[in-house]
C-alpha cells in the first residue's frame, strides 16, 4: 500500500492504493470521477481517456502510483460552456453517451495541438476511440465545429 | 502481491534487476498491463524506470538520432528534428496503435516487447539502428538486426535494461516508405507490414526491406537493384521476400492470406521508393 495525491479537475485527492492499482479505478472509486469509463480495458476504445498535464492517457493501462502528484482533467471537470461539449450537443453526437467523455478529451488534446484541424486530422487523432452507437459522422462534425467556435471566441 | 520499484538512477535499476529473482522492467506499461490482465504475465517485481532522467533524453544531429528508452513513441512521430533526421522511422512510429497509446508507450518498451508484429522494428531494421543496454556487468550495444532472436524472444538478458536506441541519419537522397495492412481496423496490429528504403552509394542502388507480422520475428533483407527498372526491382524484391515469410495464422488472417498481403505490402513499398527515385 502507498499513498498518492492527485489533482483531479482542480480538486486534490489523497488515495491509499496498492502497487497494482489502475488509475482508472482510483479515479472512479476514490475521486468520484465517473465520467472516466471502462470499455475494453486494453487501450483500444478510449472510453477511459483522461488528460494528464494536457496529454491523453488510457487510464485503464496506467498504474496509479506513477501519477502521484499529477494534474488530471476528466470530462466532468470541463466548464459548462466548454466549446467541445457544446458542439457535441449541438451536433447530436451523443446517443447512449458511454464513449463521449473519451472522444471529448481526445478532441481537447487535438485542438490544443492543432487549433485548425481538417477532417483528416480529426479522424487521425480520434480513430483510436470506439463508439458502439456509431455516431462517428456527428462526432467528426462536432470537433470541427468546436474548432471554429474556439477561433471565434 | 505486485511490488513496484522506482529507482532514480540507472545503477540502482541494474542492481535491482540483478538482485531480484524474476523482475521485469516497467516502461510505458502498455504491453505489460495487458499481459497481466490476460493472465500471461505473473511477475511480482516491476522495476519502473520512469524516474531516471537520462532515459528521457533525445539527441539529434547530422549522424542521426539517439533516443532514451523512456522517450514516448509519440515523440518519435512528432518531434520535428527526429522527422528530419530519420523520416522513415518517424512515420513508422506514427503507425503504432493510437495517439493515446503512443503517448504512454516507450521506445525501449516497444523493442523489448519483442512482438513479431510491431511496426517500428521494420524501419529500425532497414535503418540499421543500434540498441544500447546496461546491466551490473556494464553497458553493451546490440544491432537491431541481431536483436529479435525468436518468437517473443530478444537478445536482451533478464537483468539488462535498454537505455537508448540510436538510429543513423537517413541519407538525404534515400527514399523511404512504410506500408501496413490491417484486416480488423486501421490502427490495429497489422496482418502484414513492410518498410522499404532505397539508398545509393557510389552508383550502387540498394533496396532494404523490413517485414513485420510475416514471420515469428521481424525480418530484414537487402538487395542490389543497380540499373534495374522499377518493375524488375520490385519483382526481384517480392521474389527475395517471399521465401522469408512464414506468417502465424490468427484472427487477423490465415497464413496464406497474410503472405499475400505481405507481397502486396512489399510491392507497394518497393514500387513507391523506386518510383520516387526515378522521378527525382
Ligand atoms: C490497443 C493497442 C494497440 C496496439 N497496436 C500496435 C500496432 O498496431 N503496432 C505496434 O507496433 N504496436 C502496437 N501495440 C503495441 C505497442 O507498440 C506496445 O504496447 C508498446 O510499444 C510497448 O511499450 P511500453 O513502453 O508500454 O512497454 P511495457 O509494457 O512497459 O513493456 C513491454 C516489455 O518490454 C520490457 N521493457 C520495457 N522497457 C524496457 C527497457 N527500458 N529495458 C528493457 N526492457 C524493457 C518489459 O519488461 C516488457 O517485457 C499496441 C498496443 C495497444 C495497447
Ligand atoms: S477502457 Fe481504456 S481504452 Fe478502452
Ligand atoms: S454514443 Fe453510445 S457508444 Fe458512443
Amino acid at each position: 500500500m502507498s499513498r498518492i495525491s492527485l489533482v483531479v479537475d482542480g480538486n486534490r485527492y489523497v488515495a491509499e492504493i496498492t502497487d497494482s492499482a489502475l488509475l482508472l479505478d482510483v479515479l472512479r472509486e476514490q475521486a468520484g470521477a465517473t465520467g472516466v469509463r471502462e470499455g475494453c480495458g486494453v487501450g483500444a476504445c478510449g472510453a477511459c481517456t483522461v488528460l494528464v498535464d494536457g496529454v491523453s492517457v488510457s487510464s485503464c493501462l496506467a498504474l496509479a502510483e506513477r501519477y502521484d502528484g499529477a494534474r488530471i482533467t476528466t470530462a466532468s471537470g470541463l466548464p459548462a460552456d466548454d466549446e467541445v461539449v457544446e458542439s457535441f450537443v449541438e451536433c447530436g453526437a451523443t446517443q447512449c453517451g458511454y464513449c463521449i467523455p473519451g472522444f471529448v478529451m481526445m478532441a481537447h488534446e487535438l485542438l490544443t495541438e492543432n487549433p485548425e484541424p481538417d477532417k483528416e486530422d480529426v479522424v487521425r487523432h480520434l480513430d483510436g476511440n470506439i463508439c458502439r452507437c456509431g455516431t462517428y459522422a456527428e462526432i467528426r462534425r462536432a470537433v470541427l465545429a468546436a474548432a471554429e467556435k474556439r477561433r471565434a471566441r | 502481491m505486485t511490488m513496484l520499484h522506482r529507482p532514480e538512477s540507472l545503477d540502482e535499476a541494474c542492481m535491482l534487476l540483478a538482485e531480484l529473482d524474476d523482475a521485469q522492467v516497467y516502461g510505458g506499461g502498455t504491453a505489460i498491463e495487458i499481459l497481466r490482465r490476460q493472465g500471461i504475465l505473473f511477475t511480482e517485481d516491476l522495476v519502473d524506470v520512469s524516474r531516471i532522467p537520462e532515459l528521457r533524453a533525445v539527441e539529434t544531429g547530422p549522424d542521426g538520432v539517439r533516443a532514451g528508452a523512456m522517450v514516448p513513441v509519440r515523440r518519435m512521430e512528432t518531434d520535428p528534428a527526429i522527422r528530419r533526421a530519420v523520416p522513415l522511422a518517424a512515420r513508422t512510429y506514427g503507425h503504432v496503435a493510437n495517439p493515446r497509446v503512443r503517448n504512454t508507450a516507450t521506445v525501449g518498451g516497444n523493442v523489448a516487447h519483442g512482438d513479431y508484429r510491431l511496426d517500428p522494428p521494420t524501419a529500425l531494421l532497414v535503418l540499421d539502428a543500434t540498441i544500447e543496454a546496461r546491466s551490473v556487468r556494464g553497458p553493451r550495444s546490440l544491432a537491431v538486426r541481431e536483436f529479435f532472436t525468436g518468437f517473443q524472444e530478444t537478445a536482451l538478458e533478464h537483468d539488462e535494461v535498454i537505455t537508448a536506441i540510436t538510429v543513423p541519419a537517413q541519407p538525404t537522397d534515400a527514399v523511404g516508405r512504410f506500408v501496413k495492412m490491417s484486416s480488423l481496423s486501421a490502427n490495429d496490429w497489422p496482418s502484414a507490414s513492410a518498410a522499404a528504403l532505397l539508398t545509393t552509394e557510389d552508383g550502387r542502388r540498394t533496396l532494404h526491406l523490413g517485414l513485420g507480422a510475416l514471420a515469428p520475428v521481424p525480418v530484414h533483407l537487402s538487395l542490389d537493384v543497380s540499373g534495374m527498372p522499377t518493375e524488375r526491382a520490385v519483382s526481384e524484391a517480392m521474389a527475395a521476400a517471399e521465401p522469408l515469410m512464414d506468417p502465424i495464422p490468427d484472427v487477423r488472417g490465415s497464413s496464406d492470406y497474410k503472405r499475400r498481403l505481405g507481397l502486396v505490402a512489399v510491392r507497394e513499398a518497393a514500387t513507391d521508393v523506386c518510383e520516387e527515385r526515378t522521378h527525382a
